[in-house]
């Protein structure tokens, strides 16, 4: 009776083994965006930290004030009137792939990825949807993507400014 | 004469109107120049709130609102042992700050390089908080090596 208990908790350790799945991170992601109508309104943020697994799950989430402009003034004027990045200090994106059957982790290659997802920026959060590219290197992932957002849809009146941005994600994993 | 007198009158009219349109051309130059030109935060002329990596790290997980109000865009003195360093995708040195939670670091990017550490070293770093991101880290950029 001991040993069958032995083997079955053997077992199960062996298929817990074998469906475990595979996590990915970063804490110094990249993610900028540019305005498709005035090229200074442009930023990046190197401290995104992301997570990305073989399972298909996928998670961005960076700090609003971590974004750094060219001119300190548009800085300012995108933390204080824009985005209000006091009150809302972070930006979560928690989606899948969903074409999950088309990605090879453990294979080096290159693979188009479609991602759905929550975007949580503004206090708002929306569905959206982001086609891009999921790069394997050397056993380690790669994760790069762009699509556009309209600032009204997550309530940022910046119409003075720009309408839209186009976001550019570009994070190398461990 | 008398026409003479009214040109002379329209010509000083002229010249006080071009006179201010002159001074709201140079001012509106002043104030472009100022904003395309205003310098970015630099750390290393602001006192730091000294805190060690720990302390930072419970301020954020017992109450997060009340530690973004404390120290968020603040310029903060860390101390705390290196748990790895690294290089962003922009070439910045990253170190990341031991926290008691395995998971948790301090994520510390230099503006200048700090020249040679160690994972284990002691440091204090200085640099301005942007926030906290739950299971993974607390942020600070911008920083310089104090000590």
């Amino acid at each position: 009776m001991k040993q069958i208990i032995t083997i079955l908790l053997l077992a199960l350790a062996m298929t817990g083994d074998l469906h475990a799945q595979k996590i990915f991170g970063t804490r110094n992601g990249k993610i900028g965006f540019i305005s498709p109508t005035d090229d200074d309104v442009k930023a990046v943020n190197n401290e995104v930290s992301s997570r990305i697994s073989d399972n298909g799950q996928i998670t961005f989430s960076l700090l609003i004030k971590g974004f750094r402009f060219k001119y300190a003034e548009m800085q300012d004027h995108f933390n204080d009137q824009y985005l209000e990045s006091t009150k809302f200090p972070r930006a979560d994106f928690k989606g899948m792939i969903t074409n999950l059957g088309d990605i090879n982790f453990s294979k080096d290659g290159t693979y188009k990825a479609i991602v759905k997802g929550d975007l949580l920026m503004h206090g708002v959060t929306k569905n959206v949807l982001v086609n891009g590219v999921i790069e394997i290197k050397g056993g380690k992932p790669s994760v790069k993507a762009s699509f556009v957002i309209v600032m009204k849809d997550f309530k940022i009146d910046a119409a003075n400014v720009t309408d839209k941005v186009t976001i550019e994600i570009n994070c190398q994993y461990q | 004469m008398h026409i003479n007198r009214k040109f002379n009158f329209m010509k000083r009219w002229i010249r006080i109107i071009l006179a201010i349109a002159v001074a709201c051309a140079v001012t509106g130059g002043i104030i472009a120049y100022r904003i395309f030109n205003k310098p970015h935060r630099d750390v290393t002329q602001e006192t730091g709130v000294a805190l060690t990596a720990q302390q930072l790290y419970d301020a954020f997980k017992t109450n997060e609102q009340a530690a973004n109000q404390k120290y968020l865009d603040k310029a903060i003195q860390l101390t705390g042992e290196i748990a790895d360093i690294s290089k962003n995708q922009e070439g910045n040195i990253v170190v990341n700050f031991k926290t008691n939670d395995p998971l948790v670091m301090i994520n510390c990017t230099f503006k200048t390089n700090p020249g040679e550490l160690k994972p284990g070293q002691n440091i204090t770093f200085k640099g301005i908080c942007t926030g906290y991101i739950p299971d993974a880290n607390v942020v600070i950029n911008e920083g310089v090596l104090a000590k």
